[in-house]
């Protein structure tokens, strides 16, 4: 075919690529209440993770064949569902209590910015991408979960629906998990709640699109969002006026990478759950896909297609 | 893939004036973080970006046979000359895949495709995509319609239908065939009032993507003809004045005439198909004798600028829907 003389677009095909680490650790999640309890619970988390952090590097380079790996690590502040505090209290006890176990905290994140940043509704945008796996039977007129805000790992059971007859129990079907292997787990996830600029997104999607920043594969028209920002060592009264990634360590291993590991208390269990839920139905960008597939087997990195399947965890005993 | 399968409804915006092209980009953001493609040149045209539906049922046949798949369908809505809305539901299915469901991570990464667990019947799905699904199958008229819905339901700058027209349902198949050497339109059939069927054969070199906007544009046309057609019937030659004929033609000759082009946007491996019907039934050689016929009985105040006269120019200042 002819190449066409007559161009009315700029290049908007164009997706541009991000650095990369090995493996983004997360050292843990900052809420209200853990802060509420001043340094006692902060000092507890850091000598809980210290062993852990090291674990993680050894399993990296395991897959780097011998290579130091390029590890980053992360802390997760919640200003979205309990706005607390100030940065200027928070950020340097935080860096305190980490040194303190050892450990050094590279990359600061707000929360917040993973629903918007910058007049940017990350999350919405997130949510356009879902692409429900559908159980058997579907022919892709049932209500979509964009417009529910319910997202399930299979059919649900349909006595559980609004025309339920709670006096017909022997119209009861069992749910059914799609991708069961003989049982079922199935799981029926709540994304947000409210309408238009009203809507709250829960704490499993704002999980699901953090996991999704950390692997690279965030794009809006092409250009990677929220991009960190080096820390000049200020720290703002009010967290709106935080970068949202922040870069505290100018030395820090790239943000985003191959894979991904969080370092939670257990009772993130269930979050967690539904984030790979939500995970596996959320279909990224082919280009930003593509290009973190071309350079991990540039490096000789093993990565699964699925993109759940790069997010790991340790739970630690605690709530 | 072995065959694509698609089906376009067309209609008109229900608005007073033609969108302006911001308006549309909003219209069709069905993905934030992707762009609506908008042009200008040689029309005003808006793509939406292709969203991917999930499937996992059994594929229409009209002889029975049942044939389970799973993957996605690509549904996409444009807007023509700020005036026609298209939703447009398709799908390509591959010869066999394996005998169970695979993970869905598989599917999600071949955006617009089936898989048939087993072997695909082909001719029977190729019957069936033109027949439409019955219950329980796979119904790309459905999926379509919803889209439809779903854009119609943003808000519109006014909502009211400027005259009726009809709606039109396209439903089309395309097989790949390895004696094809240029893509052919082996059958273009007006069912009824509504329903048209498509049939093409491919060479293998034939994207997806452009036979899906070849299709799209071929529910335009015919859409733009089935209305005038449509105009003409309702309003007759010796139409008594109060019919309001006049008034009606000259919205045609306003705001619908200058949307005729076909095969603008088309990738040049696919020509062949437009030059077909253009040879019969000759798409275009009707559309410019009703065209003319139109602009013949159309009152003359309606051609400004041809003429100074302040009654002329009122006129056309209050061309319909147009805000003052």
């Amino acid at each position: 075919m002819t190449e066409a003389v007559f161009r009315e677009f700029p290049d908007q095909s164009r997706t541009h690529s991000v650095p990369l680490s090995h493996v983004s650790l997360e050292m843990g999640h900052l809420y209200a209440e853990d802060f509420a309890h001043e340094a006692a619970r902060l000092r507890a988390h850091f000598a809980e993770a210290g062993p852990w952090v090291d674990a993680v590097a050894v399993s990296a380079a395991r897959a780097t064949g011998g290579r130091r790996p390029r590890v980053s690590t992360c802390f997760l502040v919640d200003d979205y569902f309990a706005p607390f505090s100030s940065p200027a209290d928070v950020v340097p006890a935080l860096i305190g209590e980490a040194e303190r176990a050892g450990l050094r905290i590279d990359y600061l994140v707000r929360e917040s910015g993973l629903a918007e940043a910058d007049g940017f509704p990350l999350a919405r945008s997130v949510a356009g991408r879902l692409v429900e796996s559908p159980p058997p039977g579907s022919n892709g007129v049932r209500p979509a979960a964009a417009e529910t805000g319910w997202l399930a790992n299979g059919r649900r059971s349909p006595a559980s629906g609004p025309h339920a007859d709670p006096s017909a129990p022997s119209g009861w079907h069992p749910p059914h998990e799609t991708a069961a292997r003989r049982h079922s787990v199935f799981l029926d996830a709540e994304l947000w709640d409210g309408q238009g600029a009203g809507r709250t997104f829960s704490c499993a999607f704002l999980a699901a699109v953090w996991q999704l920043l950390r692997l690279g594969l965030l794009r809006h028209h092409g250009l990677p969002v929220l991009r960190p920002h080096p820390w000049d060592g200020s720290l703002p009264g009010t967290w709106e006026e935080l970068p949202v990634v922040l870069q505290l360590n100018p030395k820090a291993a790239p943000f985003a990478a191959y894979r991904t590991c969080s370092l939670l208390p257990s009772g993130y269990l269930p979050v967690e759950h539904a984030v790979q839920v939500i995970l596996e139905q959320i279909q990224v960008d082919a280009e930003a896909l593509h290009q973190v597939a071309e350079r991990s087997a540039a490096e000789g990195v093993h990565l699964p297609d699925s993109v759940a399947e790069r997010a790991s965890y340790i739970f630690y005993p605690g709530p | 893939m072995v065959l694509l399968g698609g089906e376009v409804r067309t209609r008109l915006l229900p608005t007073a004036r033609p969108l302006r092209a911001a308006e549309t980009a909003r219209l069709l953001e069905l993905r934030p973080d992707e762009p609506v493609h908008v042009s200008a040149r040689p029309n005003a045209h808006a793509l939406s970006p292709p969203r991917p539906v999930g499937v996992d049922c059994a594929l229409p046949t009209p002889d029975g046979t049942r044939v389970r798949a799973v993957g996605t369908v690509l549904s996409q809505a444009s807007v023509t000359g700020g005036r026609v809305v298209q939703a447009h539901a398709r799908t390509g299915a591959t010869a066999a895949g394996p005998d169970g469901r695979r993970p869905w991570g598989h599917y999600l990464t071949r955006p617009g495709v089936v898989e048939p667990l087993g072997k695909l019947p082909e001719g029977a799905v190729a019957r069936g995509f033109l027949a439409g699904g019955g219950p329980g199958e796979l119904d790309l008229g459905l999926i379509a319609q919803r889209l439809l819905t779903e854009v119609l339901r943003h808000p519109l700058p006014d909502r009211q239908e400027p005259l009726p027209t009809p709606r039109t349902r396209l439903r089309w198949v395309a097989l790949w065939a390895a004696d094809a050497e240029a893509p052919r339109l082996e059958r273009f059939t007006i069912e009824g009032d509504e329903l048209r069927t498509a049939r093409l054969r491919l060479p293998y070199d034939a994207p997806p993507d452009a036979v899906a906007a070849f299709c799209a544009d071929l529910a335009l046309h015919d859409w733009l003809l089935t209305t005038l057609i449509a105009v003409l019937e309702e309003h007759p030659p010796g139409d008594p004045p109060e019919a309001g004929s006049g008034r009606v033609l000259r919205w045609v000759v306003d705001q619908l005439l200058h949307l005729w082009m076909p095969g603008v946007r088309l990738d040049e491996r696919l020509a062949p198909l437009w030059h077909a019907l253009e040879r019969t039934p000759g798409f275009t050689r009707q559309w410019q004798a009703l065209a003319q016929h139109v602009r013949d009985r159309t009152p003359r105040p309606v051609r400004c600028r041809w003429t100074n006269e302040s009654e002329a120019g009122e006129a056309c200042g209050r061309r319909a829907g147009y805000p003052k």
